[in-house]
């Protein structure tokens, strides 16, 4: 089944917060978000939802667009796996986390 | 040659005897410069099995074939030593004006031997040697030391001094040079100390030509370029201390001498809040396009202090040592550079003391009065001072978390956070296992940066809380990595800017010296110059008991966030071991084959020294 079929059949969706790291924090000038997505999302369904809630993160955190994230920023889920292009299944609660992908030192 | 001067500059301060020594095409090709010609160099002329204080201990400052040239990132030099704190291969890296100075006095290295029968200031003009008196400099502070030297002999000159920590011998103290840069880890200061050389004055007006300038202006401009963007954001905007906010989340922030990986006073010593509350600027080392140095400074009404701080220093003495004020993590990091010591050995040897002070095997009658429990500011700064000074408890832990809990005893080695002697960094092992492996296994200690095996444990490309025998490769191919990195010398926050690290790099290499270099060749250097520091380690008596964790992190879960009931086995960290070794081609018990040495050119060397 592809993501776009998935999308089809997700209708409501699910709830999430989005906690925000580094000057993607500083630039929204608060630590999260509430963010509705579909239950199968991808990395730029994420972005574009990001861009629409906080404008401010095109050109930091995202591209100018809004459409995808820019390649110094990286998304996790609960803090155990990374969003892909191709995707990850969300559940309600779940939190993604916005953050540097420049890891460590 | 292009390149190199092809020269090792040795200098023997019990005698004052200069020497010249060649440095031949074979050595520099196979171990390029910088940690690679310096463990060349300290295996050959570091005498097996002496102490780190023995007056033949050498002390190595080794520039490399990119210095000079106007590459980003390129004025870094390597201190190396034996180290007074391992007693294993002691390397630590800086940066800046003086690694240009260096190789403009017409060396590729200098090889410090010998005790100066005087406190010495070592002055180098254009490879010429005096040897000054330094007691007008004799306890001044870092800052103080090279200012004076400055004023002395012009500003042209640059410095590498030790502080009054150096001066006593704290095990790891620091060597400092261009204001406030730090070559620490392991304690090179130290060693510097016992030679009785409180600085080294180097002025030089020697050029190295390059093979290729126009091939290297091109890729140069190109490189610079991608050093603006996105592949080194985080150094230019918040800088390390971005990572704090990040691992406590994650639940791999070690906290309160690692008996938890969270901190619930984060915020107030996150990145984002010493960036929005105490910022003043960023600074560049020499030749940098980055920036990455972030310059804060204290906002309260307490003695002023201001000073670049990163993630490593403010882990150690914030969190570690349970410290929320932002105040004074800066005034304490800046007292750690004044007094010339390595921050994270500093917070972290004194956070085993605050858990002793807590569990009442040290008392106030034992720690000159100080309340050393987690969280007191005014105790941490305090403790500091007496180390530096080598004052009552500050004797003690002048020595180091290892040899401080073998001397007080009562099973306090339990809780000493160290590998091999050297304090653990700022990456909880229970919650980022290829880190672990990394640590357990690095030659110089519980160090991060010469493997970053944290960098898979932050991807999609492994579970980090899962022990696999596969990280074993992961942890070798970061091992190699870092030592082409470490001995080019690039300066690692360039390290993502490449397209092909290794590609890139040897035509880099090729255009500069005019030695063909591949990719391949210039990984099995890096090879090359993980197993020869393998090698001195085990000359100098190293065990495979030594490739391990402490006792804590093998024994205790994780007891809050996220990664609560997280831990790591002994046995799973031993089944990651062998990943390892069998990774790196060495028999089960971490030895290397002879086939190995042959297979890397290093049968010969390691024939003639053993």
């Amino acid at each position: 089944m592809s993501m776009m079929q998935r999308h089809n059949k997700a209708s409501a969706g699910v709830r999430v917060r989005v906690e925000l790291f580094g000057m993607a924090r500083l630039v929204c000038g608060c630590p999260a978000l509430e963010l509705q997505l579909h239950d199968d999302t991808t990395l730029a369904d994420v972005a574009r939802a990001l861009a629409i809630a906080c404008p401010a993160l095109r050109g930091v955190a995202l591209t100018t667009e809004g459409t995808g994230l820019l390649e110094s920023y990286t998304v996790n889920l609960n803090g155990h796996t990374f969003v892909t292009e191709t995707g990850v299944h969300l559940q309600p609660g779940d939190t993604l986390l916005l953050f540097s992908s420049q890891a460590g030192g | 040659m292009f390149g190199y001067h092809g020269k090792l500059l040795r200098i023997d301060l019990t005698t004052q005897r200069t020497t010249w020594d060649p440095l031949d095409a074979d050595v520099l090709q196979r171990f390029l410069g910088g940690v690679g010609l310096g463990t060349y160099l300290l295996y050959t002329y570091c005498p097996p099995g002496i102490e780190p204080f023995d007056p033949a201990n050498p002390l190595i400052f080794v520039g490399s074939p990119l210095v000079g040239t106007r590459l980003t990132t390129s004025s870094k030099f390597a201190v190396l030593t034996k180290s007074p704190l391992t007693g294993c291969i002691g390397d630590a890296l800086s940066s800046s004006f003086l690694a240009t100075e260096l190789k403009k006095t017409g060396c590729d290295a200098l090889l410090v031997t010998g005790k100066s029968p005087f406190p010495c200031l070592l002055v180098l003009q254009d490879g010429v040697a005096a040897f000054l008196d330094a007691t007008p400099y004799l306890g001044l502070s870092t800052t103080e030391t090279e200012h004076e030297i400055k004023v002395r002999l012009g500003r042209q000159t640059r410095v590498a001094c030790i502080g009054p920590a150096g001066e006593r011998l704290v095990r790891y103290a620091s060597i400092t040079n261009d204001g406030g840069r730090q070559a620490a880890r392991t304690g090179p200061g130290a060693v510097m100390g016992s030679k009785n050389l409180k600085a080294i004055a180097v002025h030089g007006t020697h050029t190295v030509p390059v093979f290729a300038a126009d091939a290297l202006q091109t890729i140069g401009t190109s490189l610079t370029q991608r050093s603006l963007g996105p592949a080194t954001e985080k150094y230019r905007t918040l800088g390390t201390l971005a990572n704090t906010a990040v691992f406590n989340r994650l639940g791999t922030l070690p906290t309160h001498n690692f008996q938890r990986s969270t901190f619930d006073s984060t915020e107030q010593v996150s990145g984002e809040t010493f960036h929005q509350r105490h910022f003043v600027t960023n600074a560049h080392c020499a030749n940098c396009t980055i920036g990455c140095e972030h310059i804060l400074t204290t906002i309260d009404s307490g003695p002023k202090a201001q000073g670049r701080l990163e993630y490593e220093s403010a882990f150690a003495l914030g969190s570690l040592v349970g410290v929320a004020d932002a105040n004074t993590v800066i005034r304490a990091a800046t007292l750690c550079d004044e007094l010339g010591m390595d921050t994270i050995s500093a917070g972290g040897t004194i956070a085993w003391a605050m858990e002793c002070f807590e569990k009442g095997l040290l008392t106030a009658a034992d720690t000159n009065g100080l309340v050393l429990r987690f969280g007191n500011a005014e105790a941490l700064l305090e403790c500091l001072k007496l180390i530096g000074a080598r004052h009552g408890i500050g004797d003690l832990l002048a020595e180091g978390s290892h040899r401080a809990a073998q001397r007080l005893g009562h099973g306090t080695a339990a809780w000493a956070m160290h590998v091999k002697g050297l304090e653990m960094p700022g990456y909880e092992p229970r919650s980022l296992k290829t880190m672990a492996l990394g640590l357990a296994v690095s030659t110089r200690g519980a160090c991060h940066n010469r493997s970053s095996a944290y960098e898979a444990d932050f991807s999609s490309r492994v579970d980090r809380l899962r022990a696999e025998a596969e990280r074993g490769r992961l942890t070798m191919e970061g091992e190699d990595f870092s030592a082409v990195l470490d001995s080019l010398i690039w300066c690692k926050f360039l390290r993502k800017a490449f397209t092909d690290f290794y590609a890139e790099s040897a035509a880099i290499y090729t255009h500069v010296t005019g030695w063909p270099m591949t990719a391949a060749a210039l990984q099995q250097a890096g090879e090359r110059i993980n197993t020869l520091k393998k090698l001195f380690n085990i000359r100098e008596g190293w065990r495979q008991e030594d490739d391990t964790l402490p006792p804590r992190v093998l024994t205790e879960t994780l007891p809050t966030g996220m990664v609560q009931g997280i831990g790591l086995s002994k046995v799973d960290l031993d089944m990651m071991i062998q990943g390892y070794y069998h990774a790196r081609g060495w028999t089960t018990e971490g030895l290397i084959p002879e086939q190995k040495l042959h297979d890397l050119a290093l049968l010969d060397l390691v024939q003639r020294f053993d």
